[in-house]
Order: structure tokens, then C-alpha cells, then sequence
């Protein structure tokens, strides 16, 4: 239960302050939309985010598909076979910018752009910050998510 | 930190500074950044110069050169001196703050160290200083702020010093 406003979920929160908070839902949404990243690599990259901030209720949203087993072994995705190589470069770029955005190196980076480009990691960049910052507005608040379908 | 910019700027040169920034070349994007970071100064109950205090104070944490040089001058119209801003600096914020203003620093430290473990007593105190709709507008401010602070950072090439900038919002 938040402590802000008794009784609202995290969007309805959001919703209190259409004018911004309807912005940064706008632009959320409009992440999985790019044509310079996937939907499915950033869906992986958010579930993992929800998993290193502890957010149980993150992980359980279901925003793209992704399979149950890439689910089940997200956690220990460098000994997993189900994982592409884009997935990795960008899962190990969203565990240093969880942690500390200013120890990702060149490596980490060069790995992205392999795969997805110059403007792919940009876009990786945005929708991890919106990625984050929602995930951390819900632990703040204490507000669960809705308004997004559940997985499973 | 990356010493080099990791990703190239577009050519173009509209004079606009996020159009024109790494961020131009993902153009499906670039409106809705504008539209909410426009929002965060223009559409909250927080004064200018409250944003900037809490935008500065996110900017220390994640440790952008850009983001701490920069300031906003609807903050310094609106009264925010660089006395004040020398205030928030320091690990400790100074106890020359007001009460308000060390929770407003409080409530930023909380969202980036530990959001999970705000703790009843930081609640009240919040909950005592400001109203519903201005704590939901600190919150988004600072995580608009803390995405945009990070991926100014990992795009590299960030120097180690920059002096004092004052620009208006880009729009």
C-alpha cells in the first residue's frame, strides 16, 4: 500500500500529475516501439532490472513476450543456452548501468553497438532509464504496478 | 567512466541541444524526451529553484560532470543561489538548509541508494512538509533526472571538469 495517496497502484499514482507523469508513460511506452532494439531484448533487459532492484511485482509484468524458460533462467543468463548474443552484450550493459552507470566500459559498449548499433544503444539507454526509474518509483511509493497485462 | 563519446552525434545543427546531441539519432524519441522533460520544469507544483536543488543532488549521485555544471536559469530567476547549491554537495547536506530542503535532499538519496528501505520516520516527515501532488512531482522529477543523468554517462566521453553553465530548457 503506497504512502502518497491510500489506496492508488503505481499508474494511478502517475496519473495524479497527468501533464508528467502521463509524459513519462508516453515515452515509456514508445521505448518497445523502436525499430533499433527489440521489443523481446528490452523486455529481457527490464525483467532483469526488476530482479537486481528485488521488485517481484516488475518481474511478474509480462510488457512483451518473452518464453518461460528464458523467465526461469534470466537470473543465470551467462550459463544459459537460451539467451542470443545480443541479449548478452545488452544484459551485461543493463547489470553495470543498474549498479553503476559510470563503470560501463568501452568493451560493454563496443559489444551493444556489435549488435544493435549506434542508435540502437542510445535506445537501449532511454528505455533503460525509464525501465529503472519506474521500477524505482514503484519501491519508493510502495505502490505495486497495474494497468499492464501479467504474465503467465 | 568512458574517456571517448561512444556513440556520434547526428551532422545536423538546429541550435536545439537535444536534437543535436547523441540522443538526435533515435528521432522517435527525441519528441517525448522534450515533452517530459518540459513537463517536469513547467507542469509541477515544485518551485524552479526546488527542481534544480533535487535535480543537482541526483546529479551527484550518478556522478555526471554535465549535469552538476550545468544550471537552469528559471532556477536562478526563481531565486536559487549558488551558496545554496554549495550546500547540497557534500556527502551531509548542510545544516544550513531548511528543514524542507533537507528532506527534498533526503528524499533524492533514498530514491538512489535504497528506494526499497524508506523507512515510516522519512514518510511522516514527507508526508508533514509537502503535499501529495508536489511529493509525486519530486518523484518523477528525480527519476527523469536519474535516467537522463545515466545516460548521459555511459554515452562516454564526459570530461573530468566543466565550468558553470547556465542555459535555458530545451524545448
Amino acid at each position: 500500500m503506497n504512502w502518497i495517496v491510500q489506496g492508488l497502484d503505481r499508474e494511478q499514482l502517475l496519473d495524479c500529475l497527468p501533464a508528467i507523469g502521463g509524459a513519462f508513460r508516453r515515452l515509456y511506452e514508445s521505448v518497445f516501439e523502436l525499430p533499433q532494439v527489440s521489443a523481446e531484448t528490452l523486455e529481457l533487459c527490464r525483467l532483469r532490472l526488476a530482479q537486481l532492484h528485488r521488485s517481484d511485482a516488475d518481474f511478474a509484468l509480462e510488457e512483451c513476450p518473452v518464453s518461460a524458460p528464458q523467465r526461469a533462467q534470466l537470473q543465470d543468463w551467462p550459463q544459459s543456452s537460451l539467451f542470443s548474443d545480443e541479449h548478452r552484450a545488452c544484459l551485461a550493459f543493463t547489470e553495470v548501468y543498474a549498479m553503476d552507470c559510470s563503470a560501463i566500459t568501452d568493451a560493454q559498449a563496443d559489444a551493444v553497438k556489435a549488435h544493435i548499433g549506434e542508435d540502437g544503444l542510445v535506445a537501449l539507454l532511454q528505455a533503460l532509464g525509464v525501465f529503472d526509474g519506474l521500477i524505482r518509483l514503484g519501491l519508493i511509493w510502495q505502490a505495486s504496478p497495474a494497468g499492464v497485462r501479467q504474465h503467465g | 567512466m568512458g574517456s571517448h563519446a561512444r556513440v556520434k552525434a547526428p551532422a545536423q545543427n538546429t541550435g536545439d541541444v537535444i536534437r543535436d546531441s547523441a540522443l538526435g539519432i533515435v528521432p522517435a524519441t527525441v519528441e517525448p524526451y522534450l515533452a517530459l522533460n518540459a513537463a517536469v520544469w513547467d507542469a509541477g507544483p515544485l518551485s524552479a529553484a526546488e527542481v534544480e536543488l533535487a535535480r543537482l543532488r541526483n546529479a551527484r549521485h550518478t556522478g555526471c560532470v554535465m549535469c552538476q555544471a550545468v544550471r537552469y536559469d528559471v532556477a536562478i530567476s526563481d531565486g536559487l543561489t549558488e551558496e545554496k547549491v554549495q550546500m547540497i554537495r557534500g556527502a551531509e547536506p548542510d545544516a544550513e538548509l531548511s528543514a524542507r530542503e533537507r528532506l527534498l535532499v533526503a528524499f533524492v538519496d533514498q530514491y538512489n541508494l535504497d528506494p526499497s528501505g524508506i523507512d515510516q520516520g522519512l514518510q511522516n516527515a514527507l508526508l508533514q512538509e509537502f503535499s501529495e501532488a508536489e511529493l509525486l512531482h519530486l518523484s518523477l522529477l528525480v527519476a527523469w533526472f536519474n535516467g537522463s543523468s545515466r545516460c548521459a554517462v555511459a554515452l562516454g566521453g564526459m570530461p573530468d571538469a566543466m565550468p558553470r553553465m547556465e542555459i535555458s530548457i530545451p524545448r
